[in-house]
């Protein structure tokens, strides 16, 4: 055999850009969550990610470079988690017949992080292409107008269900793959990682169903102008 | 007709099985085992407790060395072992378990500075020595004066069956699974192979070898309740006795393990009596002392067993849907030391009967647990009456067990005897006598006889049930060649096991007809074979009026020396024939290192043998003149009963011990 | 008290290719602390002597009797029918070659693994003097490589493997355990490297997608996930440390 370091370099590469994708979620509903304090909150939250509070002046294309960078970790983690995937038909039934006679919660696990993998493929891209394009038109009233009027909720929505669980479940199983911070019982650290990843999808879900019902509020009750909407609204 | 040539041929995977085979494939020949299952499902992974072996590293054990294992090995066997074969035996076994601990057994090590223990049903501080640390420990076992039972944990047996067969993968010794023999192939009191059948297609297949190794285990499974693996059927042991040329010996010396839980039957080491565990009956009371003051739990398995049924059969027993049974108490030996060494007894106990060893008593009883008895062969493994057929481990009686067997010896026996008849076939290999000299006909007519016999199985839709004969058989075995025996009920088991043995030619197979797979034809020609060897022991056990080691007769409790120094031997040359003929080989008295003495258990009943007081004056007059003259240990043995000269050249060697060679 | 069982029972002879597989349903009445063992052999004794499949130990220590219990791999003897519901489904092991109905060929599949991963140990110059004393070894390393050597092949964690299910060639937690066990053992004097190119790759350590199936049908309670993270950050080490 081969000293080949392909493989070890690839599961390295998906469990890290997992592990930053996870933490960049848990960063970016949190700021999100913003708009539950209030409409101002949201709005400095925004212009410290555009460096307003550095450079003393607005750069919406920080934002773009930001999510640009994302974009390109998601589509990396994207493609390395795909050779994990069925590689045929054939397996893919193998797999489904198995998940579903098995009825072990792990394995079930695997195939909702398959779904939601798909899931956010298309609609986080969607949202990334978005932020990265148009990196100016966020902020309490801007980001509600899209909710509502262009009906992003929908997306929105669903994105939030896949990316809250896939990231939780990914950090979960990324801990044990690795044996991260494992304590000398690893059966008991499991079980603790498990509650810990059922608490975080419902606190995350939780807070981000919250936000985007704020944002859907604000969306259905602000008076937009047809000239003002892309203009800012505070100060 | 499908033939395999091999060198040698080895019939089981067992421990012996696989050591045979590799050190006959490093002396260079090419060879073959045929198992029923994987190697690393043989029995031989049952063994709990350990292996002795006089290491004499932990301080328990210091001072041990081969002189005091074949003491406590002979006393042990009543002195029905061959001492012979029992020097040879003490004198490898450490080099045994090195080479063992090479492969690849963990071993559990010495730990140097003090550790609590059990003894005595008190706790005590022992403290190992600085030197010793990390070499392989010891734990006590019944029956010995040293701790010199070698463990990992309590997977012994499985440590030391994965590392041999890790082995003989490394080898690449060719294996043959669920292949199983038969029939011996042989000719001119010379065997040649075996008829195997294929037991997922139900395919028979002649295997010709110069070099035929029965290793197969015991034959417990002839009793409804044993301690055996389901797989040890006694089948190796029936096909030599079905030449009608290969004799059995001792098969009447069947022992009794005193703690197997009940009702299922399943072994719990003897190392939870070694480790300081007690056993207590109905009002809670630790009943030993009072019949062992000496040895308590720890006398020898045998009079364990017999004391433990003698205190039920007084009404102190627990009473249960299954019998009466006692307590073995382990909760005195702390939750720590058992999830540590005693994890499979943990297990067991939570899986089977549903309790927490560490807080609950466990119910157990003496059950069917070794055969000491088996195919009888010369100390060179080979039979005494046939020629190029050898047996090892627990399938023969090589005779290192006599009537009674220690705990611990029988893993260690598997793997020393493995290593020296290796050697020995070699040799034979080697020599212009191994030839095979038979020709396609005569292998083709055996094959053909086997195929027959199944045709005739399958064919029939009228005639016995075999699982009916086979459970009678366990029964009849199970209630009247127990424990205790007597001619009464001995006579009468030998009377229903013939008919049965009668009733079994007219087995029919119903239903289930496959030619290929097929359970129940399988327990039909097994079961044909189980009862011969089930009437031999009975048979035996009949005609043995003494009390020996396992055998207790209640109506002959002496030892009788003066006329049962001597072991059975049973051939069966005629096919219908419902008895086995039998004849008896003697132990020589002159030629023993240790001549018939008192084991130290209950009161001496022993009715001696003419030649005894003579041996006994000589061996004293030898080793008082030896002693004088300033002879070390090893002299004045070689003077007593040299037998290093019958071991093979690379196995001569002095053991190494930490306090140097003396 | 006692229930009635109905055990339904996946049933297929591959020396009778003309019967397709089927499921076989029977009845029997429960004792008090019957375990599969005694179950499968009630119905072998009393309702149809043609059932396959295999005990040996019976007392769990061997790992003959792995099947599927209600679609979870476990060991039959060892279980307990009162900790089931009374309607039992039995099926053969996946993966493994079928012998008949409840008998699998386990034997042949772990020899094959055991020969990919050249399990036993190697000394490499070191020579065994069986007259001398043995090597010492540390007492914890000891215990360390007994707790991992207490696998049983039984192929529960095969049987119970996502990963397996797709990549017939991943050599499955009985594989990763192995090697965990002899990197561990001091005897062995093979190094990082050469443990890399046995494991170091997609049908090995880095092909596990951490399913954990193994971990909890494991029929002798082995950390397996613990010992898999163990090797994947060894052999991860060793990938980032080799010069090419």
């Amino acid at each position: 055999m081969r000293f080949d370091k392909k493989e070890a370099y690839l599961d390295l590469l998906q469990s890290g850009t997992g592990i930053f994708l996870a933490l960049f979620i848990m960063g970016h509903l949190v700021f999100e969550a913003s708009i539950l304090i209030s409409n101002e909150m949201m709005y400095k939250v925004t212009l410290m990610f555009e460096g307003f509070y550095l450079f003393g002046e607005r750069h919406a294309w920080i934002i773009s470079v930001l999510a640009g960078i994302v974009l390109v970790v998601f589509i990396t983690h994207a493609l390395i988690a795909l050779r994990r995937f069925p590689a045929d038909y054939k397996r893919y039934k193998i797999i489904k017949h198995h998940t579903k006679s098995f009825a072990h919660e792990d394995t079930t696990l695997w195939s909702v992080q398959v779904a939601t993998g798909f899931m956010m493929f298309f609609l986080g891209s969607v949202h990334l292409v978005m932020m990265i394009s148009t990196p100016d038109k966020i902020g309490p009233f801007l980001s509600s107008y899209r909710v509502v009027h262009e009906y992003m909720w929908v997306v929105y929505f669903l994105l939030l269900l896949s990316v809250v669980t896939h990231a939780f479940i990914g950090l979960y199983r990324v801990m044990l793959k690795w044996g991260i911070f494992e304590s000398d019982d690893p059966k008991t650290y499991r079980k603790l990682l498990k509650s810990a990843m059922r608490g975080f999808i419902v606190l995350y879900l939780f807070l981000g169903l919250a936000s985007l019902a704020k944002y859907s509020y604000i969306g259905m009750t602000h008076n937009y102008e047809k000239t003002k909407i892309y203009k800012e609204v505070t100060q | 007709m499908k033939i395999i040539y091999s060198d040698a041929l080895v019939v089981g995977g067992g421990l012996a099985g696989l050591r045979v085979a590799t050190g006959v494939k490093e002396r260079g020949h090419n060879v073959i085992v045929l198992t029923l299952v994987p190697p690393k499902r043989s029995h031989s992974a049952a063994a709990q407790g350990g292996m002795q072996a006089s290491l004499g590293n932990c301080v328990m054990g210091e001072g041990d060395n081969e002189d005091v294992h074949f003491l406590d090995t002979i006393k042990g066997s009543d002195w029905g072992a061959d001492q012979k074969v029992a020097r040879m035996f003490t004198h490898c076994a450490p080099k045994a378990i090195r080479e063992l601990a090479y492969w690849g057994v963990p071993w559990t090590r010495v730990r140097a500075g003090e550790h609590s223990a059990v003894i005595n049903a008190k706790r005590v501080t022992l403290t190992e020595k600085q030197e010793a640390h990390g070499y392989i420990t010891a734990r006590d076992f019944g029956g010995t004066k040293k701790w010199r039972t070698c463990y990992t944990s309590d997977g012994t047996g499985h440590s030391m069956l994965y590392a041999m067969d890790n082995k003989a993968q490394e080898d690449k010794i060719e294996v043959h699974e669920r292949l199983e023999a038969i029939a011996l192939i042989h000719e001119n009191n010379r065997c040649y192979g075996v008829v195997a059948r294929n037991l997922m297609n139900g395919e028979l297949v002649a295997y010709v070898a110069k070099a035929t190794t029965i290793a197969t285990g015991g034959y417990g499974r002839i009793y409804s309740v044993s301690t055996n693996a389901i797989i040890c059927e006694g089948i190796g042991q029936a096909i030599a006795l079905e030449s009608g040329v290969a004799t059995l010996g001792n098969m009447e010396a069947i022992q009794f393990h005193p703690t197997a839980i009940v009702p299922a039957g399943i072994l719990v080491t003897e190392g939870c009596r070694g480790d300081g565990g007690v056993l207590r009956d109905v009002d809670g009371y630790r009943f030993m002392p009072d019949y062992e003051p000496e040895k308590k739990e720890l006398a020898s398995r045998d009079v364990v067993s017999r004391r433990m049924t003698e205190h039920m059969r007084k009404g102190k027993g627990v009473k249960s849907p299954y019998g009466d049974h006692v307590w073995l108490d382990i909760t005195i030996l702390g939750k720590e030391h058992i999830e540590k060494n005693l994890r499979e007894v943990k297990e067991i106990c939570e899986n089977f009967l549903g309790i927490d060893p560490v807080k609950e008593w466990i119910p157990v009883r003496p059950t069917q647990h070794y055969s000491m008895g088996g195919i009888r062969t010369k100390y060179t493994g080979e039979s005494q009456t046939m020629q190029g057929l050898y047996s090892a481990g627990e399938a023969a009686c090589w005779d290192l067990h006599g009537f009674n067997r220690l705990g611990g010896n029988s893993v260690s026996e598997t793997v020393v005897s493995g290593m020296l008849v290796a050697e020995y076939i070699s040799d034979f290999l080697d020599s212009k006598e191994s030839a095979i000299d038979i020709n396609t006909k005569t292998i083709e007519s055996f094959v053909q006889k086997e195929h027959q016999k199944l045709e005739e199985l399958l064919g029939k839709d009228e005639g016995e049930d075999a699982y009916e004969l086979r459970e009678r058989m366990e029964e009849i075995m199970m209630q009247k060649v127990g424990i205790f025996r007597n001619g009464v009920e001995l006579q009468e088991a030998v009377d229903e096991l013939q008919e049965l043995l009668k009733r079994s030619k007219n087995i029919a197979v119903k239903r289930s007809k496959s030619r290929g797979a097929n359970p129940a034809l399988e327990n039909a020609y097994r079961t044909q074979k189980m009862l011969k060897i089930a009437v031999c022991v009975a048979y035996g056990a009949f005609l043995r009026t003494e009390s020996r080691g396992a055998h207790s007769r209640e109506d002959f409790p002496k030892r009788d020396d003066a006329n049962w120094l001597k072991r059975t031997i049973v051939r069966w040359d005629d096919e219908n024939a419902t008895l086995p003929e039998v004849s008896y080989e003697d132990i020589d008295i002159a030629s023993m290192e240790l001549p018939p003495g008192f084991r130290g258990y209950g009161k001496d009943l022993t009715s001696h043998h003419k030649d005894t007081q003579k041996r006994v004056e000589e061996v004293e007059k030898i080793k008082q003149e030896l002693e004088q003259k300033g002879a070390n240990r090893f002299e004045i043995q070689e003077a007593l009963m040299p037998f290093k000269e019958d071991l093979p050249k690379k196995y001569r060697g002095f053991n190494e011990r930490l306090g140097g060679i003396e | 008290m006692n229930r009635e069982l109905t055990i339904d029972i996946l049933r297929y002879d591959p020396n009778q290719p003309e019967i397709k597989p089927y499921i076989a349903s029977y009845k029997i009445q429960e004792q008090v602390g019957m375990t599969l063992f005694v179950a499968l052999n009630e119905i072998r004794k009393h309702h149809d002597s043609s059932l396959k499949f295999d005990f040996v130990c019976r007392a769990g220590i061997c790992g003959s009797c792995s099947m599927l219990v209600n679609g979870k791999p476990s060991l039959a003897c060892k279980t307990l029918t009162q900790k089931l519901d009374s309607h039992i489904r039995l099926a053969p092991l996946p993966v493994f070659e079928l012998i008949g109905d409840l008998s699998v060929f386990t034997g042949n599949w772990m020899r094959g693994l055991n020969e990919r991963l050249e399990s036993w140990i190697h000394h490499k110059e070191e020579e065994l003097e069986v007259d001398k004393l043995e090597k010492p070894m540390d007492p914890d390393v000891a215990d360390d490589v007994y707790e991992l050597d207490r696998c049983i092949e039984c192929g529960c964690c095969v049987a119970g493997c996502g990963t397996l299910q797709m990549n017939e060639n991943f050599v499955g937690a009985v594989g990763l355990n192995k090697i965990a066990r002899y990197q561990l053992d001091p005897r062995d004097k093979r190094d990082e490297k050469e443990y890399y190119e046995l494991v170091g790759n997609e049908d090995g350590v880095f092909g596990c997608m951490t399913l954990l199936g193994c971990e909890d049908v494991c029929s002798k309670n082995l950390p397996l996930q613990s010992k898999i993270a163990y090797l994947r950050r060894v052999m991860a080490k060793t990938a980032l440390k080799k010069k090419d």
